[in-house]
């Protein structure tokens, strides 16, 4: 691989590995085999960059595919057939994460989350992109192929169901 | 977009990245720098032309010899008197019985 290509990908390592977690929906494991996969597509040159986005773009193109076919292979491994072959094989997946993993989480940051998992997951893909990863819509466009003005539908309604997701709560107090 | 308007979920945001970049896996270069395992040219072309000759070798017609070429001379045996092993005591051998035979069946074996 050519050294600029590794650089630029080293440079983007911490970005693309919160990404890869967004697209696991916050399971570090699981975000660090899609990570791991990824960068193996570009070893092996199954992905190659042509030129026609950023780099950037394409990478986390790259990634959310990847995290799309781990995510199918997960759901395979929870089906039925699935469940049975494991049985037969002995392999066991627990997605689930480490206990310790549970207590390293931050409130604030399970509690954005917990909000963005309510959302269509288009809405929280592009809030993502673009607060998270700092992206334009035209960016976020491209990482999700699909029209800009979709992403900015998604955009906006993803901001304000959001916003009313993270506020808090009302009390309600018992009357006396 | 207006950035004004968007502060509160801009601080959400960069806070969790925060965490996140303090929780991701540390930055591996021979995740990239593996060997990109090709097959070489001129091992595919071997492996090509190898498997058209052991086709064509199989449906090649082949020539096939007369059979009484093919079979080794199993039934030749040199020109001789029939029954030449047989005792002669054999052959003159009449069972007491012969005679209920009738005179057609009767026959001696030459």
């Amino acid at each position: 691989m050519e050294r600029a290509m590794a650089d630029q990908l080293e440079a983007l390592h911490p970005d693309a590995f919160g990404w890869a977690l967004h697209c696991c929906a916050g399971e570090h494991g699981r975000a660090e085999d899609v990570l791991q996969n990824a960068y193996l597509k570009l070893a092996r040159e199954r992905a190659r960059h042509d030129g026609r986005s950023s780099f950037k773009t394409w990478w986390f193109g790259v990634i959310r595919f990847t995290a799309h076919e781990e995510f199918r292979r997960l759901r395979y491994r929870e089906s039925l057939l699935g469940r049975l072959l494991l049985q037969l094989t002995g392999d066991a997946h627990d997605p689930r994460p480490s206990p310790a993993g549970k207590m390293e989480l931050d409130e604030r940051r399970a509690e954005l989350r917990r909000c963005l998992a309510q959302l269509p997951a288009r809405q929280a893909e592009v809030l993502h992109l673009v607060f998270y990863q700092d992206l334009t819509l035209n960016e976020a466009a491209g990482v999700m192929r699909v029209s800009i003005g979709s992403v900015r539908q998604h955009y906006e309604r993803g901001k304000a169901r959001l916003r009313t997701l993270l506020q808090p709560a009302p009390c309600h107090e018992p009357q006396v | 977009m207006n950035p004004k308007s968007d502060d509160d979920l801009i601080a959400i945001f960069a806070h969790a990245r925060r965490w996140d970049r303090g929780d991701a896996p540390a930055w591996r270069a021979e995740l990239v720098d593996r060997p990109v395992l090709r097959s070489r040219p001129v091992l595919r072309w071997a492996l090509v032309t190898a498997s058209v000759v052991a086709i064509f070798l199989t449906l090649m017609p082949r020539h096939e010899q007369p059979l009484t070429e093919a079979l080794p001379p199993l039934l030749d045996s040199p020109p001789g008197e029939l029954f030449a092993s047989v005792e002669p005591a054999l052959l003159s051998f009449e069972a007491p019985s012969d005679f209920l035979l009738t005179s057609q069946l009767n026959r001696s074996i030459p």
